[in-house]
């Protein structure tokens, strides 16, 4: 993979701090009703079923009474290098706007799975079901998410709608919409969370938290030998957690 | 003849590698997306102006504020409220889901009465003569039982059943019913209050504080403002209990103990406390010194509970050193702890000297009742509920003629279910205020749907577990969805039809009346800049602009007060002496200690259809549940990951697939809660196993409480 990746001057990040999360799902089910996904009677089934954000429970596969554990959220981790994007035979997916956000263009999307395949984070879901919601419960569909078909791939947006309101916002308040202040535009799971464990902001931007944030000695992003160069970083006190985050041999 | 997508999308992929150098495949391309995704049935987004209102959760034990967006008028998702003590902007995926539960294929749609083996739907009029008819009868022995923890609604609910001749009015057995109990053996008054905000090292003793202990969103926000991410935590959290649970895995520190253990363990700690020159004046000092020395010291702990006496004394010591530790004490599963190890963790907290301190547990007052008649909270706590049915089943205590339920599905969320089954085949007369099918509306004569948080006014007055008087509305956005109504004044128009004087026509006159006692009550306040908690620590509580108190608590905001009662809390060391025995680890062959979470809902709301999602499928596997257990365990059970087992207790079995975990103490089965529902809809009913029907109820010596904290299963 090479280690070329688009530099854009605006870049949204997330932040997820491990140590505080408790894999309530309190963020998994914000995003599934933000963003539109049908409830999954067949949830249980993983390979099926479509969670853009997606709690893993990770252990320092220890016995008992040394063993730990630990939660990480993941949600689509905005690749500076996307590998998605590079084998999408119809450019159904890009990353090309600024702020840095992958993204995902249904209607053009043939389905083919290529880049479920390519994704390192596997963030990316093919609808293999027709959307169905209970009868009248269609009445809560958000109207900022389009909903998708069966037989497209979807994924995280880092819930772009709320970007846009977020500017509309600035505009009509007079300020800048390139500059939006620390908290402006945050995610729905980073919204709910009530932990705290998840931070949102741009990454460039020194007045955003999530700018300091990410040079913490703890901080860490998944896989990051593969140059995907992300946007979402993690953060642990704990060695083991750190040392998940990426592929070692036994010896490094 | 129809081609479908993939059919399609196979055709183009077997002639992809000669073409793909032309630009026809490209265009082609854009046709299939074209053509695949025209589907006519795809629901389409609402459209219109986008606004916000406020209200509180109902479903959500945790009590959170909500922020509802709607689209035209409509309400489409839940938030949590910024502005609320209990949210403060965050929510659990239960109360993520009062807007989308509104359309639960669960729901009961109209007043329902049982025919043969099902229901048929009959009117409000019909339903309301006929109930007339049948509590007149039933006069002089009529129960009742509440699952709502917080509303005013259970003024009304015990006013009509005490005035009709009540043969008891239950809440159902939670964290408030213990706690509440144990107070009163100590002598307190007032619930118990837990100021996280302030504290800077909380002991967890088997309360789940982060999932279904009290008011856990704002527990979680607490907890999560003293670890400021990407610095050094500004507090220290340590859990004990049977398995890292959720709390546990943020914790600093996981103590490995049972359920049934944990009074050992307070009293552990305070030994060392003791011996530290820990002194209190409450009642009961000296005997409690002397019970503690005589039995609890570190090797009878290691003994009883194998924690090693450094990680005991370690512990006391870092209890001592702090300047506001706070000890909480609770069920891994928010219920059937006995009365005893609450009372031994509130007595770490006397030795301590954190009752009615900042960051401590306070003594919080009951908001005045406005019903005449009606039972007070602590009244209603009071009553034990699976001792009650467990005298019904058994035939020593006399069968209510009617049961009302409200809020609550005891024939799922109660341990020994064949033993509770029995005891409701026996009442014959009962009638469910549910607002979805669960297992008890399925075996209730009439069914009275009651309306949704969002389509009803109701209230929420200081949950269980918060560490100040909160009281905070909710207020409909919308018409039923079905033909529904609100609890409240069903109850106020079946008793003007039963000539049973309550004074209120509605519900809302009730609420309005409740809203009038606080205005005038002294110290409270409307929670906007000032919050509660800063007020504990010192800041000057704001004055409450009284004629507007409906307007801001409809607007969102709580009404909060910081204080407490007059309350003598003592050390109750003789019921200490005789409900907590340090004696040797018995030999078990597993003992079964459950977990609840909020995503899997509550037994009267079901798994949200959304959150059965958030379920992993190391809880859920197809339609399996999984239990935990360690290798250690597994080995001595001769169990193998992967295998089906049947878990047997309290005359009922259940099914399981093995998990290998090893955060589980040996010899402890760790069981999700949740599952296994008979009732509700495709997202809830057949999906595993209800693992709380295996738990024995046995009674607590010392207090006589039901407790089934900790119960020994059998594996095959
Ligand atoms: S809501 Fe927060 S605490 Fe819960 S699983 Fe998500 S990130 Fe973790
Ligand atoms: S950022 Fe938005 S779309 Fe992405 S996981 Fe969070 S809620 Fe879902």
């Amino acid at each position: 993979m090479s280690g070329h990746s688009k530099e854009f001057p605006i870049t949204w990040g997330m932040v997820i701090d491990i140590d505080k999360c408790t894999g309530c799902g309190a963020c998994m089910a914000s995003c599934q009703t933000e963003n539109n996904i049908e409830p999954q009677p067949e949830a249980s089934n993983k390979l099926r079923s479509t969670s853009w954000m997606l709690v893993y429970e990770l252990t320092n596969d220890k016995a008992f009474p040394n063993h730990d554990i630990a939660f990480l959220p993941r949600p689509c981790q905005q690749c500076g290098n996307p590998p998605c994007v590079s084998v999408c035979p119809v450019i159904a997916t890009d990353k090309n706007e600024d702020g840095g956000i992958v993204s995902q263009v249904y209607p053009r999307c043939i389905g083919c799975r290529y880049c479920v395949a390519a994704c390192p984070y596997h963030v990316r879901y093919f609808g293999w079901y027709d959307p169905i919601w209970p009868e009248g419960m269609e009445k809560t569909l958000s109207p900022l998410t389009s909903v998708r078909p069966r037989g497209v791939v979807e994924k995280c947006s880092f819930c772009h709608h709320r970007w846009n309101l977020a500017k509309d916002a600035a505009r009509a308040q007079g300020k800048n919409p390139d500059s939006l202040d620390d908290g402006a535009y945050v995610t729905a799971c980073v919204q709910n969370c009530p932990s705290g464990a998840l931070s949102f902001g741009d990454l460039k931007n020194p007045k955003h938290k999530v700018h300091e944030l990410i040079k913490s000695p703890n901080a860490f992003r998944l896989l990051e030998r593969l140059g995907t160069n992300t946007q979402v970083y993690y953060i642990s006190r704990r060695e083991w957690v750190r040392k998940l985050g990426d592929n070692y041999l036994k010896s490094e | 003849m129809g081609l479908d997508r993939r059919a399609f999308l196979g055709l183009v992929a077997g002639g992809a590698v000669g073409t793909m150098f032309t630009p026809i495949p490209w265009k082609l391309l854009d046709d299939v997306s074209i053509w695949t995704q025209n589907w006519s049935w795809i629901p389409r987004v609402p459209k219109g102006q986008v606004d916000f209102v406020a209200t509180t959760s109902k479903l959500c034990p945790a009590g959170e504020g909500l922020k509802i967006m709607r689209v035209a008028g409509n309400p489409i998702s839940a938030a949590g409220n910024p502005d609320h003590p209990l949210s403060r902007g965050g929510v659990s995926a239960l109360a993520r889901s009062e807007v989308y539960m509104l359309y639960s294929p669960a729901r009961v749609k109209s007043p329902l009465k049982k025919s043969g083996k099902g229901f048929e739907p009959i009117t409000w009029e019909q339903a309301l003569i006929e109930m007339a008819d049948k509590l007149g009868a039933a006069k002089g022995a009529v129960a009742c039982v509440s699952g709502d923890g917080t509303g005013t609604v259970n003024e009304v609910l015990s006013a009509f059943v005490g005035k009709l001749g009540s043969a008891g009015c239950f809440m159902m057995p939670s964290e408030a019913t213990t706690a509440a109990k144990g107070v009163k053996l100590m002598g307190g008054a007032g619930q118990a209050g837990y100021d996280f905000e302030n504290a800077d090292t909380v002991l967890v003793l088997g309360a789940d504080i982060f999932e279904t202990w009290g008011t856990s969103t704002r527990n979680r926000k607490a907890f999560g403002a003293s670890r400021p991410v990407g610095e050094k935590p500004k507090s220290t959290y340590v859990y004990v209990g049977p398995t890292k649970n959720n709390t546990a895995s943020v914790c600093d520190q996981w103590i490995p103990a049972s359920a049934a253990d944990l009074g050992v363990v307070a009293l552990g700690i305070a030994w060392h406390l003791l011996k530290a020159g820990a002194t209190s004046n409450a009642p009961g000092f000296d005997t409690f010194k002397a019970v503690v020395n005589g039995g609890f010291g570190p090797e009878d702990v290691k003994r009883a509970t194998g924690i090693a006496p450094e990680v005991l004394a370690g512990l006391a010591k870092t209890l001592a050193a702090a300047k506001a530790p706070l000890v909480v004490t609770g069920s891994p599963f928010g219920q059937g702890l006995g009365a005893a190890p609450f009372i031994a963790g509130m007595a770490l907290n006397i030795l301590l000297g954190r009752i009615n301190k900042p960051g401590g547990v306070y003594a919080l007052p009951e908001l005045a009742t406005v019903v005449p008649g009606a039972l007070t909270r602590a009244a209603m706590l009071d009553g034990d509920l699976p001792a009650f049915l467990k005298g019904v089943a058994e035939g020593k205590t006399p069968a209510p003629k009617a049961l009302l339920v409200y809020d609550a599905n005891p024939a799922y969320g109660l341990p020994e279910a064949a033993t509770m089954a029995k005891a409701l085949e026996k009442i014959p007369y009962k009638v469910s205020f549910a607002s979805f099918m669960d297992e008890t509306a399925a075996l209730c004569d009439l069914i009275l749907p009651n309306s949704l948080t969002l389509e009803r006014y109701d209230d929420l007055a200081t949950p269980y577990g918060s560490g100040f008087c909160l009281y905070s509305l909710a207020v409909p956005y919308q018409k039923p969805v079905h033909d529904t109504r609100t609890a409240g004044d069903v109850l106020l128009t079946l008793a003007r039809k039963m000539s049973v004087e309550l004074k209120f026509d509605n519900f809302l006159q009730v609420l309005k009346e409740k809203v009038a006692t606080l205005a005038k009550a002294s110290g409270g306040f409307v929670a906007k800049d000032v919050m509660p908690w800063q007020v504990a620590a010192g800041k000057p509580a704001p004055a409450l602009a009284g004629g507007d108190l409906w307007k801001a608590l409809s607007a969102g905001y709580a009404w909060t007060m910081v204080g407490q009662v007059q309350s003598n809390l003592g050390f109750a060391p003789e019921v200490l002496a005789k409900a907590v025995k340090a004696g040797k680890a018995p030999e078990k062959t597993a003992v079964l200690a459950p977990y609840a979470q909020l995503r899997t809902g509550t037994p009267t709301t079901g798994i949200p259809c959304q959150d059965l999602t958030t379920v992993p499928d190391t809880e859920l596997l197809k339609e399996t549940t999984l239990v935990r257990l360690n290798s250690a365990t597994a080995k001595a059970l001769g169990l193998k990951k992967g295998a089906t087992v049947t878990l047997s207790g309290a005359g009922a079995t259940c099914e399981a697939q093995v998990h290998l975990f090893e955060s589980v103490m040996t010899g402890v089965v760790s069981a999700p809660l949740g599952f296994g529902h008979t009732a509700f809809d495709i997202y809830s009913k057949g999906k595993g196993a209800n693992y709380l029907s295996l738990m024995a109820v046995v009674e607590e010596p010392g207090t006589g409480l039901s407790t089934w904290a900790a119960a020994e299963v059998k594996i095959a």
